[in-house]
């Protein structure tokens, strides 16, 4: 079973990505590629549904942050959801859940983009 | 006679190689779980020891996949400790600067959040070298309370 696989799908303007299994410095290019491709597609806004993300060190943190400065300035967002607890103390005690919005599960995180779209 | 086994202490040696950090990594959680820690420590220990064997693959030896990277994990009454020891380049003391996670957001760039993770997840981080063997020697310790 490889380290790291990806799935996205489109719900309305937002990019899901699914990264299942273990972003670490020897998988992070696959997962930083496949938000770049979204970005590059004009895809700015992005949710992370890290419901089968076992694990994430600061490569993969490295990656998000940076991205986000560039899908920001075009209106858009990183969000976060379906965080597994260890996975939820990496990015809290970096201070991560303070710059990014984290959500329970995904449909919140999207209820919580949608009127923003609309607007 | 044979010589006295000390089974509280053992080594592992890898090529400096990404691929290889996911068996470190799940080492360390296990070696965590045999010294009496919990699974939300064991979690916090494995991350320390990827971030450490990272620094060494990617700044040490600058990526160069042909050098070895030698661990030791010793158990003792009052902690787990897990010795890192590399030929590459060493951390000077000016890098050992933690980052504000919140400068971050105004500043995005790749790397630098993984000494601050070792040292919130470990409770000593110490880096040494050995000018003798010209080796650099990491140690992450997590003590048993």
């Amino acid at each position: 079973m490889a380290d790291l696989s990806i799935a996205v799908r489109q719900v309305g303007d937002v990019a899901v990505l699914l990264p299942a299994g273990f972003i670490n410095a020897h998988t992070v290019r696959d997962f930083e590629e496949a938000m770049e491709r979204l970005v590059q597609a004009g895809r700015y806004t992005i949710l992370l549904n890290c419901r089968d993300l076992n694990y994430i060190s600061s490569a993969g943190l490295g990656a998000i942050m940076g991205l986000i400065e560039t899908v920001r300035e075009h209106d858009g967002d990183i969000l976060l959801s379906n965080l597994q607890d260890n996975v939820f103390t990496i990015f809290d005690t970096l201070g991560f859940t303070q710059l990014y919005r984290v959500f329970g599960d995904e449909s919140q995180a999207l209820a919580a983009v949608a009127p923003e779209q609309k607007g | 006679m044979a010589s006295k086994v000390d089974h509280a202490q053992f080594r592992l040696i890898i090529p400096s190689q990404t691929r290889y950090l996911n068996l470190v990594t799940g080492l360390a959680k296990r070696a965590s779980l045999v010294a009496g820690f919990d699974d939300a420590t064991a979690a916090k220990v494995s991350i320390a020891v990827d971030e450490a064997v990272t620094n060494v693959i990617l700044h040490a030896y600058h990526g160069e996949g042909e050098h070895s990277v030698e661990l030791e994990l010793r158990f003792t009454e009052e902690a787990l400790e897990i010795h890192i020891w590399h030929s590459g380049q060493g951390i000077r003391g000016d890098q050992l600067v933690l980052p504000d996670p919140k400068e971050y957001i105004k500043h995005p760039r790749k790397g630098g959040l993984g000494l601050l993770l070792m040292s919130r997840f470990m409770d000593e981080v110490q880096f040494k070298a050995d000018e003798a063997s010209g080796r650099n020697e990491c140690c992450l310790i997590k003590k048993i309370s």
